[in-house]
């Protein structure tokens, strides 16, 4: 396989403040997930691999190029930030035009690339739209179309599903996977494990800047459910779905909140724990109306992991 | 270089589409207006002044002084620095574009805006002093006025712009600027004025103008430049200006928060 993305000692400060230290990591073509919990450096992972920053030390090179401010690289990347701006005043199908003009495209060449970008992240019924009048899942659509639509060898995406609708997020989800299969390498980050799970084995984990983890996800769910993890269930009769909830040989602790109104657990098995919840809701007719992982948060994780 | 041109022609369409929905044009059609308002209501008012003196004293003191620089700010400092604080540049820096094509781009759509606003602006406010009593306005007043304006309004916009890519708030520097130099500097007695855009500005009044503008207080004891070097400097100024906000775009980063 070919080496994607090759950093060494790569740091990036603001001012005082660091983004990214000492980071020396090699990733492969294929799909990758960056994870980590806010501030852990992964925005600032991504602007450095997209040639939007430039690395305060260390060396960083991708597809071979160094990428700040560099052409040619350019014409090989799709960045779709996390940032929520767009140009309100034009359509959608305007603004991926428009980006594949300032690329190089001829009219005709950017109109037929930017509708069939819009035809993949499926917004080709409001392209015609301003895009001040889009919903948060559209105007995320409408990035990524900007950043897939001129067929880039190299995808980076920021945050992609935040936001996000579960319908949407399964869509956006099955894009990926459809360009990852068409031989598009993605970099892409989130805070929430599991959503980048059912894209890719591969993930890189950052924590407070530095290179906390690499490998497949496996083994670093292994590392993890070592960790009982809490969740919080709010419930019309949370007593009665308490009671049913330890009958579970992996839950390991049952609390009811002072309210009367929650549940608070904790289990050392948190994917059991999911795919069993709905039958014990079922079966206690507890009326579940939240709830809540914190432990899902990779932050708890990572503070885990690092102690 | 041809693509440089390609995409700056690109911007530039793109940005005049934009002015026509910005709040900056409604505030600066406003800022526009105040010229003309103010000449009218003088003619309406005053039944002593004449033509001629209303339009060099409204032309000179405010229209050439104040609404030319203030608007050119407020719409000059935008070429970059919007884009920035909209956090829509990352989608132009991550493009295989060349970066000063984001500023010419944006800049001449700018220029082509500040023109036609600042034309319309002097024709209003000529025609409105012309409203009061005395002989019709002749050339000598119109058309230097309105070369000095334009001219203002191009080099003005230039560095504002260029300053959009040096610092943050461009409005707040651009603001200190306009009035700590342009507006102190200016009316000094002696040489300190010739560091001033305005200078060269009044030069080109002086230079192309009759002598009723020798009306306004203290134009006739200024020294001006001749002409032909003040339309150089300010040419050098404008060209100097672009190169160097051309010069640092292309090796700026912009750090935007997500």
């Amino acid at each position: 396989m070919t080496v994607l993305v090759e950093a060494r000692d790569l740091s990036r400060y603001y001012g005082p403040v660091v983004g990214l230290n000492d980071l020396t990591l090699a990733l492969d073509e294929g799909v990758t997930g960056l994870l980590g919990p806010n501030g852990a450096g992964k925005s600032t992972f991504l602007k450095l691999v997209a040639g939007e920053i430039r690395p305060s030390r260390g060396s960083l090179r991708v597809l071979g190029y160094a990428p700040f401010a560099n052409r040619e690289y350019f014409r090989r990347v799709g960045f779709c930030p996390q940032q929520d701006a767009l140009y309100g005043e034009m359509t959608g199908l305007e603004f991926v035009v428009f980006l594949l003009r300032l690329s190089g495209h001829g009219k005709s060449d950017a109109r037929r690339l930017a509708q069939r970008a819009i035809e993949r992240v499926r917004l080709e019924e409001a392209m015609d739209r301003r895009t001040r009048g889009y919903s948060k899942g559209m105007r995320q659509r409408i990035r990524l179309a900007q950043a897939i639509a001129h067929e880039p060898r190299f995808l980076i995406v920021d945050e992609p599903m935040t936001g996000l609708d579960p319908l949407a997020r399964r869509e956006m989800s099955a894009l990926f996977a459809e360009l990852a299969a068409e031989g598009v390498s993605i970099l892409i980050s989130s805070h929430i494990l599991h959503e980048v799970e059912g894209l890719t084995r591969n993930v890189v984990l950052l924590h407070r800047g530095r290179l906390l983890a690499q490998g497949p996800v496996p083994e670093i769910r292994k590392l993890l459910s070592r960790h009982p993890r809490k969740v919080e269930i709010g419930a019309r009769d949370a007593r009665s779905l308490a009671a049913a909830l330890l009958g579970l040989d992996h839950v390991l602790s049952v609390r009811l909140a002072p309210g009367g109104d929650s549940v608070q657990l904790e289990t050392r098995d948190l994917d059991r724990f999911w795919s069993e919840l709905p039958r014990i809701a079922a079966t206690a007719r507890a009326g579940i109306h939240t709830l809540d992982s914190s432990d899902a948060n990779l932050e708890a994780v990572f503070d885990y992991l690092v102690v | 270089m041809l693509l440089l041109l390609r995409t700056s022609a690109l911007l530039f369409r793109t940005h005049l589409a934009r002015l026509a929905w910005s709040r900056r044009t409604l505030v600066c059609a406003l800022l526009a207006a105040l010229g003309p308002l103010v000449a009218f209501l003088i003619a309406a008012a005053s039944r002593k002044t004449n033509a001629s003196e209303i339009a060099v004293h409204v032309g000179y003191l405010l229209q050439l002084q104040v609404i030319v620089p203030v608007l050119a700010l407020v719409a000059g400092s935008a070429a970059v620095a919007e884009e920035v604080e909209d956090r829509t540049i990352t989608f132009l820096f991550s493009r295989p574009l060349p970066r000063a094509s984001v500023l010419l781009g944006r800049w001449s759509a700018i220029l082509v805006f500040l023109t036609v606003l600042l034309a319309a602006s002097t024709w209003l406010l000529l025609a409105a002093a012309g409203r009061a009593k005395g002989p019709p306005l002749d050339d000598g007043i119109r058309e230097p006025l309105l070369a000095a304006v334009l001219a203002g309004g191009a080099v003005y916009s230039a560095l504002f712009a260029v300053l959009g890519v040096f610092v943050r708030s461009p409005v707040i520097v651009g603001l200190g600027y306009a009035f700590a130099i342009e507006g102190f500097l200016a009316n000094m007695p002696a040489g300190t004025q010739s560091l001033t855009i305005q200078y060269y500005l009044r030069s080109m009044i002086a230079g192309l103008g009759s002598s009723q503008w020798s009306a306004v207080e203290g134009f006739a004891s200024t020294s001006f430049e001749p002409l032909p070097r003040a339309l150089t400097t300010l040419s050098i100024v404008l060209v100097a200006a672009l190169a160097l906000g051309a010069w640092r775009i292309t090796r700026r980063e912009f750090v935007l928060s997500s």
